[in-house]
């Protein structure tokens, strides 16, 4: 319960509760409307879902850069087969999940078989599944009214809330538990926290970062087949801007960039922030290349600052210690 | 009594080293049996071999009457071996109770029992009588707490035998003594306890038996405590070789304005009021515990640490060292690291770069451009002077041998023709003979006029080398010792200072 | 041994002259099954001014790599460099050196920017350059959109487009003309190669951005000033990226915003593919150019066979991905053996790490 009633998280609530009400007054309340409501709680879940896949790879000390081309590749595929062998739609949002994992399985095993940069093998996979992508669909979209009934699922609500939020919230949930309650997810934890020690203990860290890999595609996954029921077609773009979004939200939310550490709520809630200053950009009339560089500041004040708090801790540890030796003076002297 | 492991023959090399060449060992249950021998010796090795990390190249292990062996650490644990690392090893961001027992988390289908986490780890803080609640997040805890956690964690899995790796390292007097209740009270229920440690004093008075190592070979087996000496121990673990190393009587002229003085030194790191110095020809040696604050000092003197209080002099001027390069340029004062390998050498830079780098800001001329032809002759001279052996300049420092590699690391400074040097544990993990030459080489430095700072945990080199010892403990100076080169007068006097009571000299 | 017989016998090992034969393999094999490629001005001068952008582009990302860091920003400081030069031309009207002095010093102080935030708070330059390279594509955008009409400069300067589209064609001494297969682009980019030659072989500032690559902290205790060394590696990538992107925009014609949309890949490519180390400590100025050249000949001849843009993507990350293995492969196979004076760096690193992870 500490955990989550942080003071990271408290800020970000804050953060958002006070930007929709700036919001709010901006547009005299229609914000708040139903319409704008549903549309801000839908267009929220593909970046909660790959904030979260990010962090994924974060807490083992790793980095995906291939956030956004699994997601493409996987949103394609399903179109292709879909519209092209005729497979049912609600197969196809299966396949879509699968294909995310398969990919990130994929990059696990690359990054632990050949002992490369972690960086450097999903840079080198995102450049190879874009034209993997490319291959799949060339520059035709596929339309969503080959999937009527996924369309339809990206339509509905449950209460006036979307239900891929929803169902983005559950995923949010078991994320969650994975990390607090399963062996599995502690052991990447431990991994992520001290290599060595997990090592001692018998965790392969190995295995690790491969499990760390493939559950982050597999949310890629995830984030495709819920870009496939919202959007109006699936093409090249798929994925396109997801690599900014996939980072700051995890940083911003409060994850430690070396590894060890998750923060679900708070990546929920870093998505939801960048998400709101995305909505401002029409209300306020400011071109949303300016919500990158926003972005791109946040997120660098934020892991300066994380620095400048070790900085403070490791004087703390020196104040400790010059007591201490002010102590042994004061002994030799008698 | 029983014997709860044995040692037997144990071997094992690495690709140009032989870290173990027959390790002997008779551990009996319920008893404290101390592990000593010289930085290189190969206690870790052989702690590592008993603790599943590696497996030996020949020789075996028998533990509780039956051969055994382990192809990794977790087997080792389920045979009921423990153990306490040296470096603190510990997921900080996990709390006290998942730390203690990540290598076996009690589980239901998959996930966390955390009741029975929390239920088990109490069992073993309460074993060691600490008042820890498991549930505390490990970053809470203070260094000495985690080490006893990770005590309780080597008991975790009901352990026979527990080795401790010098558990005392970096604790406080009173710490230290908590730590050694709880080793007795451990071996009283019948554990074997192995106890590596370079502190005699400590192994005197705590230990029943103990056995010396010394290049790789048991060299004093298993001795009763009672029946052996200080002196005899000491003896054991430098060997033949240095034990009759004709030591310097040096003159050093004390008048002279020292070449570097610190004048009740106070710096961010935590020391106060250091006060010491160094004369021109003279080896001043830091003698302390790892935790002491030597190498922090000796940071500060270059700068890379802030001096709050007091007045550093270097030939008698106050200064102010502002960086690494100020203390090299405007003060001659140059630093050879301990930690050879990651802050003394670049393994994959060349000899030539490796020791010009301190001598690139002299030579460069307009552009900073670099004129090969003097850069590799200054080179040459250090590599002669040193007696380094290489093929060729343009062979990559990692190539070489730990000892070149040490000479490669000194060299540098060599020829930046520093005039104080501070020379930072500089015989850890190089064979007795090249250790050997190495002290000569450091007297013949000081003979040529070089003021040395020397810092050193190894007492034996210490009082082989130095011709006063300062003590240090806890970030301050306990006293300073002129240097009689008697082993056992030395440690007595070096020892009372630190534990600040006056002990007889056995 | 002599030490000429020493350095050549490490040539023969090292990666470059894996490259050369490739390249020459390449070219042989496209120039007979497709005699187009041998046409000088439409298929040799654009291949050799692409290689002559990226050259540089690859070099702004090698100076980096130098030091062990990485500069994901690259593309977008070639973006701003192209940025301020446009408008200095079309909005100020500053003759071509003056505008592209003022769009190389914008480009390496946003370097230096980076650099310093790297030496200072000791973050990662993964996520500085990342954060940086989107602060930036955000804004390139943004002020083209204020500052020029239709969202590009157009207007050139005199000699502009002498530089972008001019040929050795054009330069003629003692009645003899240069050949038209040749570029004038070719220069600009020699002479980016020996300036940073010239900085790391014979300069004590180079010397030592490879020793803090190697190891900072080794670098920090013999009294290198190891952050001002960061700064500078970072604002050198910076101005090299200016210059790649004004070189872009001459072989255009434009100063767009998509200028430096297209570095990222290549300015890992070219260097990794040439010997430089991702670690830091080791780079190769030829390496680089000829991992530039084996990829723009690949892409080249894709091109020749009508294949499309994204099979050239998905064979550069294979291949990226190939370089990086090819070290671990050998070692792999290789016995082990008695270390030899010729062996490089990259084969030691490896060694090394091994050796530590078996202890």
């Amino acid at each position: 319960m500490k955990r989550i009633i942080s003071a990271n998280n408290l800020l970000l609530v804050g953060i958002v509760v006070v930007g929709a009400a700036i919001l709010g007054m901006a547009t005299s309340g229609q914000f708040f409307g139903p319409v704008s409501m549903t549309s801000f709680f839908r267009f929220v879940s593909v970046p909660i879902l790959i904030g979260l896949a990010q962090m994924i790879t974060l807490c083992v000390g790793q980095l995906n850069l291939a956030v956004g081309a699994i997601g493409g590749v996987a949103a394609c595929f399903t179109g292709v087969i879909v519209t092209s062998w005729g497979v049912p739609p609600w197969i196809g949002a299966l396949v879509a999940v699968l294909t995310g994992a398969v990919l990130g399985l994929a990059n696990g095993l690359l990054v632990v078989g050949t002992r490369i940069n972690g960086f450097i093998v999903t840079l080198a996979m995102s450049q190879i599944l874009i034209g993997v992508q490319y291959a799949l669909v060339g520059t035709r979209t596929i339309e969503r009214k080959a999937w009527p009934e996924l369309a339809a699922f990206g339509r509905s609500d449950i209460l006036g809330i979307p239900t891929i939020f929803l169902m983005t919230l559950v995923v949010a949930v078991i994320v969650a538990l994975y990390f607090a309650q399963t062996v599995s997810g502690r052991k990447l934890l431990a991994s992520g926290g001290n290599a060595s020690a997990a090592q001692l203990a018998g965790i392969s860290t190995d295995r690790a970062l491969i499990v760390a890999h493939t559950l982050s595609g597999l949310l890629c996954g995830v984030a495709a087949m819920v870009s496939i029921s919202f959007l109006p077609g699936v093409n090249t773009t798929v994925g396109g801007d997801w690599l900014l979004p996939s980072f700051a939200a995890p940083i911003i939310g409060g994850v430690a960039l070396a590894g060890g550490t998750v923060a679900v709520l708070g990546t929920v809630l870093a998505a939801m922030v960048v998400r709101l200053v995305d909505a401002a950009s029409p209300i306020f009339r400011f071109d949303a290349e300016v919500v990158n560089f926003v972005v791109g500041a946040v997120v660098l004040g934020t892991v300066a600052l994380g620095k400048l708090r070790e900085v403070q801790a490791s004087r703390h540890a020196s104040r400790i210690r010059s007591l201490r030796a002010e102590a042994a003076l004061a002994e030799v002297k008698r | 009594m029983t014997v709860a492991l044995e040692v037997r023959n144990l071997r094992k090399t690495f690709p140009g080293v032989t870290a173990l060449a027959d390790a002997n060992l008779t551990l009996e249950a319920g008893s404290v049996h101390a592990l000593m021998g010289e930085n290189g010796a190969g206690k870790s090795t052989l702690i590592k071999i008993v603790t599943g990390v590696q497996g030996a190249d020949s020789g075996s292990l028998i533990l509780d009457g039956e051969e055994v062996s382990f192809a990794n650490p977790l087997e080792a644990m389920a045979a009921g071996i423990g153990v306490v690392h040296q470096e603190r090893n510990v997921v900080r961001e996990f709390t006290v109770g998942e730390n203690i027992a990540l290598s076996a988390v009690p589980r239901r289908a998959g996930t966390v029992d955390w009741r029975r986490v929390w239920r088990e780890s109490k069992r073993c803080l309460d074993m060691l009588d600490l008042d820890i609640d498991p549930r505390t997040p490990m970053r809470e805890l203070s260094a000495a707490q985690i080490q006893l956690v990770e005590i309780a964690r080597g008991l975790y899995r009901s352990a026979k035998v527990l080795l401790l790796d010098e558990p005392t390292a970096s604790l406080s007097n009173d710490e230290a003594e908590r730590l050694y209740t709880v080793v007795h009270q451990l071996s009283a229920e019948g554990t074997a306890i192995v106890l590596v440690s370079h502190k005699l004093d400590e192994v005197f008075a705590h230990c029943d038996a103990i056995t010396v190592l010394r290049d790789g070979s048991t060299v004093m087996p298993s001795q009763p405590i009672a029946d052996t000496t200080h002196d005899e121990v000491v003896s054991r673990m430098v060997g033949r070789t240095l034990a009759d190393l004709e030591v310097e009587e040096r003159e050093v002229d004390r008048t002279a304005t020292p070449a570097l003085e610190l004048a009740d030194v106070s710096t961010a790191a935590g020391h106060r009021r250091i006060s010491l110095a160094v004369h021109p020809g003279e080896v001043l040696g830091m003698y302390g515990l790892v935790g002491a604050g030597r190498t922090e000092l000796a940071r500060a003197i270059l700068g890379l640490d802030r001096v709050v209080g007091g007045e550093v002099r270097v030939e008698g001027k106050p200064v102010r060292i502002r960086s690494v390069r100020d203390a090299l340029r405007r003060f001659r004062i140059g630093y050879v690291t301990e930690n050879r390998k990651e802050e003394g050498v670049f393994l994959l830079q060349s000899i030539t770069r490796n020791v010009a780098v301190t001598v690139w800001s002299e030579i460069s001329r307009a552009l900073g451009f670099v004129p090969g032809r003097a850069e590799r002759s200054a080179v040459q001279a250090q590599i002669e002077a040193l007696d380094i052996k290489i093929s060729s300049q343009d062979q990559l420092a990692g190539q070489l041998s730990g000892g070149n590699q040490q000479k490669v690391s000194l060299a540098k400074w060599l020829a930046a023709r520093t005039k104080v040097l501070i020379i930072d544990e500089p015989t850890v993990g190089i064979d007795v003979r090249t250790k050997r030459a190495f002290y000569e080489l450091i007297w013949r430095l000081a003979d040529d006029g070089m003021a040395i700072l020397l810092i050193s945990s190894d007492l034996a080199e210490m009082v082989t080398l130095a011709d006063r010892i300062v003590v240090m403990d806890q970030f301050i100076v306990r006293g300073v010792v002129e240097n009689t080169h008697d082993y056992p007068l030395m440690s007595a006097a070096v020892m009372s200072h630190i534990h600040g009571s006056s002990v007889e000299a056995s | 041994m002599s030490r000429l017989s020493h350095a050549a016998r490490a040539e023969i090992r090292s990666p470059r002259a894996l490259l050369v034969v490739l390249i020459v393999v390449l070219v042989t094999t496209l120039a007979i099954l497709k005699p187009a490629f041998l046409n000088g001005p439409f298929v040799i001068a654009p291949l050799l001014t692409t290689i002559a952008i990226f050259t540089v582009v690859g070099l702004a990302q090698m100076v980096v790599l130098s030091i062990g860091h990485m500069n994901l920003a690259v593309g977008q400081l070639a973006g701003v460099g192209a940025l301020v030069m446009g408008a200095s031309f079309e909005n100020l009207g500053v003759p071509l050196l003056v505008g592209l002095v003022l769009g190389v010093l914008a480009s390496t102080a946003l370097g230096a920017l980076a650099g310093w935030i790297i030496a200072k708070t000791g973050v990662n330059s993964f996520i500085v350059t990342l954060a940086m390279s989107f602060t930036l594509l955000g804004l390139i955008p943004t002020l083209y959109k204020s500052w020029s009409t239709g969202q590009a400069f157009t207007v050139s300067p005199a000699g502009f487009e002498a530089i972008g589209r001019g040929t050795f064609a054009d330069v003629c001494m003692f009645g003899y003309c240069g050949s038209n297969a040749v570029p004038l682009m070719v220069l600009p980019a020699l002479g980016c190669m020996a300036v940073i030659w010239y900085f790391y072989t014979c300069t004590r500032s180079g010397r030592e951005v490879l020793m803090t690559g190697s190891s900072v902290k080794a670098a920090e205790l013999s009294g290198i000033p190891t952050a001002r060394r960061t700064i500078l590696a970072h604002a050198l990538s910076g101005l090299l990226a200016a210059i790649a992107g004004f070189l872009l925009a001459a072989s255009t014609g434009s100063f767009t915003p998509a200028i430096g949309s297209e570095f990222m890949l290549s300015s890992f490519l070219g260097p990794i593919l040439g010997g430089t180390l991702l670690a830091g400590g080791l780079v190769s100025i030829v390496g680089t150019a000829l991992g530039i050249t084996l990829t723009s000949v690949i892409r080249k001849g894709l091109e020749l066979f009508g294949v499309g843009l994204e099979t050239l993507n998905v064979l550069l990350g294979v291949i990226l991905l190939a370089a990086l293995a090819t070290d671990r492969l050998r070692l792999l196979f290789a016995r082990r053996r008695p270390a030899k004076a010729t062996e490089s760096a990259a084969t030691l690193a490896v060694e090394l790490e091994e050796a530590e992870a078996h202890r």
